[in-house]
C-alpha cells in the first residue's frame, strides 16, 4: 500500500470528490461512495494491497472514534 | 397437494432378533444419499454392510425433492457405481442461465458442457431418484442388508466392536459391528448420543421450496433472482428437475415460517413467479433454513461420520449432497483396503485428513454466499445495492455478485497419501464411451500412461510386469493411436489400450510419452510421474495406501 502522495494534484482530486456528491441526498451519497470504493478497488486488484487498505481504514476509523482521549 | 409417489420397503425381522449372533464388519446408520452411496461403493469392493434406516422409504415420504443438483464429479462417481445412466435419462440438464435483480437481467451464461468429458457439468434431478436408483443397485449387487424401520437409539463402543441399540416395530435389538459409519443426516442421532459438538452457527434465513408442474411449456432456463420483484425483493431460484417439475426456492428471511409457508401463500408466490397466464399445480411445499455445522473429528474410535452428520452449510452451490457423495467416495476404498488387509488402519485416519479441510472450505465459501444473499445489516444491504447496480454496468461488478459457486471436487495435494497432484481425474469421452469403461476392475488403482513411439519402452515392460502381478492389483490404460502396430504390441503384452487417435485425451491429462498417472481407487491422482519406473509407481501406490510414512512434497 502506498502512503506517499501519488496524485499529480491532490487538491484537484479532493475537489472532484466533493463536487461529485453535489445535489445528492444522504442516501445517494452513501451509494456513490460505496460504488466508488468498488470501482477503485477493482483498479488496484492486488489482494495484499486491498487488505492493507481495508485494515488501515478500519484502524484509522477506530482511532478517530476512540473515547479514551489516548489519540 | 400431490407430492411424489415413492416405493416403500417392508420391515423384516433381522436374524439377530431371532437369536443369531452376527458381527458385521460395517454398519451404516442412515439410508440416505451419503449412506447409500457408501454402501454401494463398499458393495462393489466386495464389502458386505448392514444399513439401518429409521423409515421404510426414501425421500422423506414423498413430500420433498431436497437436493437436486448433482455435479460432474458426482456423476463420475455414480457412473462407477452404476446409476449415472439412469440419472441422466431421468434428469434434466439446462445450459442457459440468467441472473436477475429487480426488473433487470444482470447477466446470462451458457454452461454448455465440455464435450471432451464424459459427463455434463451437472444434472438436475430430485434427490429421491438418486436414492431410489442406489437402492435398486444395492439390491442388484446383493451385498447389502438394507434394514428399514430400524431406528438407532443407543451406541456403545466395546473393546473390539461397536454395539448399536436399534428400535424396530418388533421391539429392540442390538447390532454389533467392527465399524460404524454415521450417515444419519444433519440432526444425527449417533452424533448426539456421542455428545459431539457441531459448532453450530445459524443465519435466521428461512426459505421455502415450492415444486410446481406447469400445464404448458415455458423456456427451460435457470433463473436466479438476487432480488425478485414477486418475492418482496428477496431471492428466488427457478430451475427444472425430472418429470417436468419446476423447483422454485423462495428466500423468506426472518419471518413466521408457518404463515409464509402455508399452501395458499406458497401457491400464490409460485403463480406470481410464472405470471397469471400460466396454469400450474403445486406438487410440494417444504420450508427450510440453513445453518453451519462442522465436527472436529470425522473419526471417533471405530465410529466414522459422513455427509450432513459431519458437516452442514447453506445450499448455495449445491455443496451439501455433493460433498456427502465425495465423503463416501473417499472413505469407501480406504475402509475396504483395510478390511482386506491391504492397508494399515492409519489409512482410515486419512479420511479425516483429506475430507475435513474439504468440509471446512465448503463452510467458508458458502458463508460468504449466504452473507451476500442475506445481508445481516442495513449497511451490508446498501453495499450490495451498489454491487448489483455496478453488475448491470460492468463485468467486474458481475464478478462480485455471489449467488454461490457450484460444488466441485477437493484436491488432496497436501495429503500424506499424495506423491504429486491429488486432484480428481474426470472421466473423458473416448468415442462413444468413457475412458474408464475400458477397465476390467473399476475398483483398483489405475495407471494411465503414454507409450513411447518406438521400442524399447521401459515403462511398457514395467507395467506389463505390474499388471501381471495379481498381488499388485493394478489396472493400466495406455493412450495410443489405434489401430496400430503399437496397440497390437501392447495387447500382446496383456496391456489395455485406449484409442486416443489425435492425442486429445493425453493432452488434456498433460501426459507426455513415458509419463504415468497413478490414480487411486477413488480416481484422485496419487502421482504424476515423468519417465516412470516400476519402483516409482509401486512406491507411489504404497504411499497412497498409507504404507509409506511421511511425504516429501
Amino acid at each position: 500500500m502506498k502512503t506517499e502522495p501519488t496524485f499529480a494534484d491532490p487538491h484537484a482530486f479532493y475537489d472532484r470528490l466533493v463536487r461529485a456528491q453535489e445535489g445528492l441526498t444522504e442516501e445517494q451519497r452513501e451509494f456513490l461512495m460505496n460504488s466508488l470504493v468498488l470501482l477503485m478497488a477493482n483498479q488496484v486488484g492486488d489482494d495484499t494491497v486491498l487488505a492493507a487498505c481495508i485494515d488501515e481504514a478500519r484502524s484509522a476509523t477506530l482511532d478517530n472514534y476512540a473515547t479514551d482521549g489516548a489519540s | 397437494m400431490k407430492g411424489y409417489e415413492l416405493p416403500t420397503f417392508p420391515f423384516r425381522r433381522a436374524p439377530e432378533q431371532d437369536g443369531q449372533q452376527i458381527r458385521h464388519r460395517v454398519a451404516i446408520v442412515g439410508g440416505g444419499l451419503t449412506g447409500l452411496t457408501l454402501a454401494c461403493d463398499l458393495a462393489l469392493r466386495g464389502v458386505e454392510t448392514v444399513v439401518l434406516d429409521e423409515d421404510d422409504t426414501i425421500g422423506v415420504r414423498g413430500i420433498a425433492s431436497r437436493g437436486i443438483v448433482y455435479e460432474q464429479r458426482s456423476l463420475d462417481i455414480f457412473d462407477r457405481l452404476g446409476i449415472a445412466e439412469r440419472m441422466l435419462e431421468t434428469g434434466r440438464t439446462w445450459s442457459v442461465g440468467r441472473v436477475l435483480s429487480g426488473e433487470d437481467e444482470l447477466w446470462s451464461f451458457d454452461l454448455a458442457s465440455d464435450p471432451t468429458l464424459k459427463h455434463p457439468r451437472f444434472v438436475n434431478i430430485q434427490q429421491y431418484y438418486v436414492e431410489w436408483y442406489l437402492v435398486d443397485r444395492l439390491t442388484e449387487l446383493g451385498r447389502t442388508d438394507l434394514r428399514w424401520k430400524n431406528r438407532v437409539t443407543g451406541i456403545a463402543q466395546q473393546a473390539d466392536h461397536v454395539a448399536l441399540s436399534v428400535e424396530t416395530p418388533d421391539g429392540p435389538y442390538l447390532v454389533e459391528a467392527d465399524w460404524v459409519v454415521a450417515a444419519d443426516g444433519v440432526g444425527s442421532t449417533v452424533r448426539a448420543l456421542m455428545d459431539i459438538d457441531t459448532h453450530r452457527e445459524g443465519n435466521n434465513d428461512f426459505w421455502c421450496i415450492t415444486d410446481v408442474r406447469l400445464k404448458q411449456d415455458v423456456p427451460v432456463e435457470r433463473h436466479t433472482w438476487v432480488e425478485a420483484p414477486f418475492n418482496n425483493s428477496k431471492a428466488c431460484w427457478k430451475h427444472m428437475m425430472a418429470d417436468d417439475v419446476w423447483r422454485l426456492d423462495f428466500q423468506l428471511g426472518q419471518c413466521d415460517i408457518k404463515v409464509e409457508a402455508a399452501p395458499e401463500k406458497a401457491a400464490a408466490r409460485a403463480q406470481d413467479t410464472f405470471g397469471d397466464g400460466v396454469d400450474l399445480e403445486v406438487v410440494s411445499v417444504v420450508p427450510w433454513e440453513y445453518y453451519y455445522q462442522l465436527i472436529d473429528d470425522f473419526r471417533h474410535g471405530c465410529v466414522l461420520f459422513a455427509g450432513d452428520a459431519a458437516h452442514a452449510f447453506s445450499s448455495f452451490g449445491g455443496r451439501a449432497g455433493n460433498s456427502g457423495i465425495q465423503d463416501a467416495e473417499n472413505l469407501g476404498w480406504k475402509l475396504a483396503a483395510f478390511l482386506k488387509g491391504q492397508a494399515p488402519e492409519s489409512l482410515i485416519d486419512t479420511y479425516q485428513e483429506e475430507r475435513h479441510p474439504a468440509a471446512a472450505f465448503n463452510v467458508w465459501v458458502t458463508q460468504r454466499s449466504s452473507r451476500f444473499m442475506a445481508p445481516d445489516h442495513p449497511h451490508e444491504r446498501r453495499l450490495r445495492d451498489a454491487v448489483l447496480n455496478l453488475a448491470k454496468r460492468h463485468p467486474f461488478g458481475r464478478a462480485m455478485v455471489n449467488t454461490g459457486r457450484l460444488s466441485d471436487p477437493w484436491t488432496y495435494d497436501d495429503s500424506s497419501l499424495t506423491t504429486s497432484g491429488g486432484e480428481a481425474i474426470a472421466d473423458r469421452r473416448v468415442g462413444d464411451q468413457g475412458l474408464f469403461d475400458s477397465l476390467s476392475d473399476s475398483t483398483a488403482f489405475c495407471a494411465i500412461w503414454r507409450p513411447a513411439a518406438d521400442a524399447p519402452d521401459p515403462l511398457m515392460a514395467a507395467l506389463a510386469e505390474l499388471a501381471d502381478d495379481s498381488a499388485a492389483s493394478l489396472e493400466t490404460l495406455a493412450l495410443c493411436p489405434a489401430p496400430s502396430g503399437l496397440a497390437n504390441r501392447l495387447g500382446d503384452a496383456g496391456l489395455t489400450t485406449v484409442a486416443d487417435a489425435d492425442g486429445a485425451v493425453a493432452a488434456s491429462l498433460k501426459l507426455e510419452p513415458g509419463d504415468c498417472l497413478l490414480l487411486r481407487p477413488d480416481r484422485h491422482l496419487a502421482a504424476h510421474i515423468a519417465n516412470a519406473t516400476a519402483a516409482e509407481i509401486t512406491t507411489a501406490r504404497d504411499r497412497a495406501l498409507g504404507l509409506v510414512e511421511g511425504a516429501d512434497h
